[in-house]
């Protein structure tokens, strides 16, 4: 019985958890696309854990505290996709697949994964001893130190106090970390956050725990000429990208996978189906009511480079203003003024298609070296992105009073990146306490 | 029916109901997963995909949290499947094929589907783990605003038949059809019918912004278990609709049970296109729609039924 069950179980998708390190998160989302493969957002349900790049060293320890989350038959695989290689994962997963950037990585989960399930490959044990993190503190049986059940820290997690509500009522508080592998937040962001029942009422941002990268084409052409084309298309890339991401934030995975198929390959050919997408998605309302009125920025709250985010919000700034090259174009930039989270989605939509019409026009036309250079999160210099590190800051002023969704929804329409933000001197560090 | 024979059908037909729902279910999402997406249609994927998933989940170990409540965290699952197989026993299949078609079967079906809130909480609360117990809140924050305009729908549907029973209800309406005569009653009905299901648009305790909510930290049989059920319980609110509002087995040519489940099919196809269709409705708003439009709407309903079931009579 058992045998038939694993024969069958061989053609299921096979469940992956992915945690991202340096420069893996294009390459991680798109195997949301291989049809072999199902992508979980907690370690719970899946059966491999993929670690994709180079993780910094602050997300060793996290990354250890997942594997042994996974259930059971299971194993990891490192996937050194930019041809990283990362010499202390593998120190630290030692019965790891190692895929390197040639091979197909897919192939690879599914091979293994097949040995997993005839018992051919035996299931990873735990690395981390199964003992509390923290020793017990606290009075009762269950480590409760303050009134009746509440207060205390057993095992070094606080138990929930009662604090009075928006509503005047009193609540219990629950205190927990997020991230930095949390589906919902870009790769590394880590938060701790004080909720009453499904409302944030405090946020706090740890450090960014990447120590550079970025790069790419935008930057590239900070220091010698690029093909505007190209630089167009993959502005398209990147936000349709991003779409693909907010849309599954929404419980749209179908419709996720559309916008990421055209992300993937996104170029003029695929102008007239970006823009039946982006216009549904206007009109249709189905996104946009529960995202209007969420996480209003006042223009006056925002660093006039920060790109999209600042042009949903009224700024007019976009460097590629001022280049000859764009305006011989006629490029104008779009501009809203409500500055919410929709404003923000409906910015990047509208970007997106505007990128592949800049394109589609663009011949032969070069952009740089310039000293400024409109990247699809806002300028880049040579001191990197600067404008992003206020917006990660930003946080912990705009999170709280939003429910938990909406404060999400709020974090994916702002577009982080923290590997990009680390790349810049002055945000390469943003907050304050992180321990690993 | 009565006596060893109810006892024999309903052994027999609930589970066979619910295998044959669930699996319509699993199939019918793949499709339309498939069809928005625009990819092509894999009949693999789509027949086969659910049992090889169902074996892989099978044959998965299941987790376990810290200090977690096991025997409440096991419970949940069953008694969201038992709360399902309930709520569809009380709906007649057809004429004459009934497993519990007693004289209060809306009344039956309203408090299974009212116990949902206690299996889903449960299931939120057991792990010991932050975001399950945020799903949990959640649901529980909720329940009364889908459990208030389901009920006064079906009573509205209930009052043209003078009875409480399903299958009065759905014989009812063999001269007109409830979603005909009660315009109101099904566009209603359907809301809470997918929150009631955590379902698409109205899926609050098991989103995705909370990584998977009250299943953030199952695996294994377990999260079959739950994900059967769910499916189970969105498979009875479509039967139930498709029974109260769309005439149930009544219809021409075909048997009664084959129009039965022409109709569920349809309903399952409304409620399954809305998830992949629908974005993650806010909380708030959800509230003061279900408030401030569903409820007075739904008491229009119950009132201008009464009125046309008096006027009728």
């Amino acid at each position: 019985m058992s045998r038939m069950l694993a024969r069958l179980a061989r053609g299921a998708y096979v469940p992956v958890f992915p945690i991202v390190g340096s420069g893996g998160r294009s390459a991680a989302q798109d195997l949301r696309l291989s049809g072999r493969l199902r992508i979980h957002d907690s370690p719970r349900p899946a059966q491999v854990l993929l670690i994709v790049g180079r993780l910094p060293y602050p997300l060793l320890r996290p990354a250890l505290r997942v594997h042994d989350q996974i259930s059971h038959p299971r194993l990891t695989v490192c996937w050194h996709q930019n041809g990283s290689n990362d010499h202390v994962s593998v120190r630290l997963f030692p019965t790891a697949v190692d895929v390197g950037p040639g091979e197909d990585v897919v192939d690879a989960i599914c091979e293994h994964h097949a040995d997993l399930l005839s018992g051919a490959r035996a299931s990873e044990a735990p690395i981390q001893p199964d003992v509390p993190a923290s020793p017990w503190r606290g009075v009762g049986p269950y480590g409760q130190g303050g009134k009746g059940m509440a207060g205390g820290r057993p095992y070094g997690r606080p138990l929930p106090e009662r604090a009075p509500a928006r509503d005047g009522l009193e609540l219990d508080e629950l205190t927990l970390q997020i991230g930095p592998f949390f589906p919902a937040l870009p790769p590394g962001l880590m938060v701790d956050l004080r909720v009453q029942g499904d409302v944030i009422q405090e946020a706090r941002v740890r450090e960014n725990p990447f120590a550079g990268g970025g790069g790419g084409a935008f930057a590239r052409a900070l220091m010698e000429p690029v093909s505007l084309a190209e630089l167009e298309n993959l502005r398209a890339r990147h936000h349709l990208r991003w779409l693909a991401r907010a849309l599954r934030l929404q419980g749209l995975d179908a419709l996720a996978s559309r916008a990421l198929r055209l992300a993937v390959a996104a170029e003029p050919a695929q102008l007239t189906r970006v823009r039946r997408l982006v216009r549904w998605l206007e009109r249709s309302r189905t996104v946009s009511l529960a995202l209007r009125g969420v996480c209003h920025l006042p223009a006056s709250s925002l660093d006039a480079h920060a790109g999209p985010v600042s042009r949903a919000s009224g700024i007019g700034s976009d460097a590629r203003s001022d280049d000859p090259e764009y305006r011989s174009l006629g490029f104008e930039p779009i501009v809203q003024s409500e500055g919410d989270a929709w404003a923000r989605w409906q910015q990047r939509m509208r970007e997106a298609v505007q990128a592949l019409e800049l394109a589609d026009r663009a011949g032969n036309r070069t952009v740089g070296p310039r000293e400024q250079v409109e990247g699809p999160r806002g300028a880049l210099t040579t001191h990197g992105a600067e404008a992003s590190g206020p917006l990660l800051r930003g946080l912990s002023d705009w999170l709280p009073g939003l429910d938990w969704g909406d404060a999400m929804a709020a974090i994916v329409s702002l577009d982080l990146d923290l590997e990009e933000m680390a790349s810049s001197p002055n945000d390469g560090a943003a907050a304050e306490g992180y321990t690993g | 029916m009565n006596g060893p024979a109810s006892l024999w059908s309903a052994v027999v037909s609930v589970p066979l109901a619910i295998g044959t729902g669930v699996y319509a279910v699993a199939v019918l999402d793949r499709t339309l997963a498939a069809w928005v997406e625009g990819r092509p249609w894999s009949m693999s994927d789509a027949l086969l995909g659910p049992l090889r998933s169902a074996a892989l989940r099978y044959l998965q170990a299941r987790s376990s949290t810290e200090r977690p409540d096991r025997e409440a965290w096991a419970l949940a699952p069953a008694l969201l499947g038992a709360l399902a197989a309930v709520a569809l026993a009380s709906i007649p299949l057809g004429a004459w094929f009934a497993v519990a078609d007693i004289p209060e079967g809306i009344v039956l079906f309203g408090a299974a589907m009212a116990m949902v809130m206690v299996a889903v909480f449960l299931h939120g609360w057991s792990p010991n783990s932050a975001l399950p117990l945020i799903g949990g809140y959640r649901f529980i924050a909720l329940a009364l605003s889908y459990e208030m305009p389901l009920a006064l729908v079906l009573i509205a549907a209930a009052l043209p038949a003078e009875s409480l029973s399903v299958g009065a209800i759905i014989q009812s309406q063999a001269e007109m059809w409830n979603v005909v005569r009660q315009p109101l009653g099904l566009p209603i009905y359907l809301v809470p019918a997918l929150g009631l299901a955590f379902w698409g648009p109205l899926a609050f305790p098991d989103a995705v912004d909370l990584a998977g909510g009250t299943a953030a930290e199952v695996s294994g049989a377990g999260r079959l278990v739950w994900s059967i059920a769910r499916a189970a319980v969105l498979f009875a609110v479509a039967a139930m609709g498709a029974a109260v509002f769309l005439g149930g087995w009544l219809g021409p040519v075909l048997p009664g049970p084959v129009w039965m489940a022409v109709k569920t099919v349809a309903l399952l196809v409304v409620l399954l296109a809305a998830g992949h269709l629908i974005g993650r409705v806010r909380l708030e708003r959800f509230v003061v729609l279900a408030w401030a439009i569903l409820i007075p709407l739904a008491l229009v309903d119950v009132f201008v039924s009464g009125t046309l079931a008096l006027l009728t009579r």
